[in-house]
């Protein structure tokens, strides 16, 4: 079980939501907390591959996330059900990550300590 | 400020580049000297990673993720934090973000 | 019960950075402690010395600095959320060359660190503006 779970709801450019989350977890991960990551909502768009972030003078998140084997952060999950609000298939994703339900994202809720909410 | 050839290139109070498209290997030596330290090839095998680690995540990284990725790339030995403090000093993730050129780093613990 | 509090929204944008200062109240008058208070993303905002409310507003800074002073609590500001937002102490106007700094007394900048700590070592971490 890891020590931090961080969920990521915003897309990761037009606001510095999702920078400052991936922050967050690099610092935390840098600290020796293990942590996971849970993506929902428009928080799915950051596991599309080939974002062009430059387009709009912004880093984006892309980059910053393929650095999360670094920090030995491995646990990735994405709502199932996100995804397919929005059309998207786990093959368009550009990161191995799980699919996760309702229930399973209730159990990451209930087993982790602390929840960074973003 | 640091002078290459007929060139300034302005840094910052600790010594930083202020434009990241100034550097160059010169300009490594430049501020290692400024640093008081000697550039070997040692020194460069670890610079040259830095760089790659930036270009490929966009961050300047902290101490873990360097020692990480200096495992997957060069000797097993060279992937211990001692090692980069021997080349480096106490703080070798800082110096050497600053001798490769990479940004200043803010996210201090 | 010993709390911390993170604030992600600015003052006067957003309602979160206003219902913190509520709470830090509500929480003291229940005789509970507040160890820090951690300001990231907009919160950071809160911290300006330069904030300047028309006279029927209340100063957010000068109510958080009133709120610590008293009951001994660690404002901490994020260093990295700060310093691009344009808000600096005097070290670090001085570490990028600037002339001036606006980080109001009583806050400290610091590292993101501080808010994964206060969330190991606290009994409750509770956020405003998520």
């Amino acid at each position: 079980m890891s020590d931090l779970l961080i969920i990521f709801r915003k897309p990761p450019v037009g606001t510095s939501w999702a920078r400052e989350a991936l922050d967050l977890a690099l610092v935390g991960a840098a600290f020796g907390q293990q942590a996971s990551l849970v993506f929902m909502g428009d928080g799915v768009y950051q596991l599309l591959d080939n974002q062009q972030p430059d387009q709009v003078e912004q880093k984006g998140t892309q980059a910053m996330m393929k650095a999360l084997p670094m920090y030995d952060i491995d646990q990735i999950f994405v709502s199932e059900e996100s995804l397919s609000e929005r059309g998207l298939t786990k093959d368009q994703l550009g990161f191995d990550c799980e699919l996760i339900g309702q229930t399973e994202l209730q159990a990451l809720l209930k087993t982790h300590k602390q929840v960074f909410n973003f | 400020m640091l002078n290459l050839a007929d060139k300034q290139i302005p840094t910052d109070e600790e010594g930083y580049l202020e434009n990241l498209s100034d550097w160059q290997p010169e300009v490594a030596e430049l501020i290692a000297e400024a640093e008081g330290l000697e550039l070997t090839e040692s020194h460069w095998e670890i610079l040259n990673l830095l760089r790659q680690f930036y270009q490929e995540f966009e961050l300047s990284p902290a101490m873990r993720p360097l020692v990480k990725y200096i495992g997957i790339h060069l000797d097993k030995d060279k992937a211990k934090s001692i090692y980069l403090m021997q080349l480096f000093g106490e703080s070798p993730a800082k110096l050497a973000s600053k001798l490769a050129g990479l940004p200043k780093p803010t996210n201090c613990l | 019960m010993n709390y911390s509090i993170a604030i992600y929204g600015g003052p006067y944008s957003d309602q979160s950075a206003h219902s913190a200062l509520h709470f830090a109240r509500a929480v003291l008058k229940r005789e509970h402690s507040i160890q820090r208070v951690f300001f990231y993303h907009d919160g950071v905002y809160n911290s300006s010395a330069l904030v300047s409310p028309p006279q029927d507003e209340a100063n957010v800074p000068a109510q958080w600095q009133e709120l610590a002073k008293e009951h001994d609590i660690e404002l901490v500001v994020c260093i990295a959320a700060a310093v691009r937002r344009g808000l600096l102490d005097e070290k670090e106007a001085k570490r990028y060359s600037k002339a001036t700094h606006n980080l109001a007394d009583g806050f400290t900048l610091s590292g993101l660190g501080q808010l994964i700590d206060a969330g190991m070592t606290c009994d409750r971490l509770i956020t405003f503006g998520a």
